[in-house]
């Protein structure tokens, strides 16, 4: 059975997930081999993907689930959840 | 070093705009070079500009180019066809998608296979 792990993690204020906030986001999710998802207002996309991140259109404070299935998904989750908390405008 | 971004328009403005946005998106690590216009700065496509745009986007890792419509791509099919160096791929997808998500893929040191996949697949991503 693969491992699968999930959080939430808010976008922190000033910050919304696109552009260069949203690149940080793939390339960190690009790292793991876990199949990875994010969802946001109801919405769901694929982590690894640049343009179904920016279609999500997340806001500063929005929470966003990320929820990963594979190997390596803990290790995913938490540097994703990380580097969401850590984002800068 | 990352795979380059060559960006073929008719337009200067269109190409130097893309590139813009695309380097905002993807930082500073991968090459991306507009090829607009012709070499006098009117609307339409130049060999030489695309030459030298795809030149100076060639670090070693190889360089994917996209072209925004018709004539731009032919420009660029007949200019790999006399000076094709096998790692310098045209991709066949959308120019502002392809762009972001070629690039993005690039800053992540993928390989120009996965850098022109990515590419590809923005064909289908939907907006809405």
């Amino acid at each position: 059975m693969l491992a699968s792990s999930e959080a939430q993690v808010t976008l922190p204020d000033g910050v919304a997930l696109h552009a260069r906030p949203a690149a940080i986001f793939v390339r960190t999710a690009m790292k793991y081999k876990a199949r990875i998802s994010v969802v946001a207002n109801d919405r769901e996309a694929d982590a690894k993907s640049i343009l179904s991140v920016l279609a999500l259109g997340a806001r500063a404070g929005t929470t966003l689930r990320v929820v990963a299935e594979g190997e390596d998904a803990r290790d995913a989750v938490d540097a994703l959840t990380t580097s969401v908390s850590n984002l800068t405008e | 070093m990352a795979v380059g971004i060559v960006l073929v328009s008719h337009s200067p403005e269109l190409a130097s705009g893309l590139a813009a946005l695309v380097a905002q998106v993807a930082g500073p690590d991968v090459p991306i070079e507009a090829a607009g216009g012709t070499s006098d700065g009117r609307l339409g496509t130049s060999d030489a500009r695309v030459e030298e745009a795809i030149t100076r986007a060639d670090r070693g890792a190889g360089v994917v180019i996209l072209g925004d419509l018709g004539s731009a791509i032919l420009t660029v099919r007949h200019l790999l066809e006399t000076n094709g160096n096998g790692h310098t791929r045209l991709v066949d997808a959308p120019f502002v998608e392809g762009a972001v998500a070629a690039a993005v893929t690039a800053s992540c040191g993928a390989t120009l296979d996965e850098v022109a996949q990515a590419a590809e697949d923005a064909r289908g991503a939907r907006k809405l």
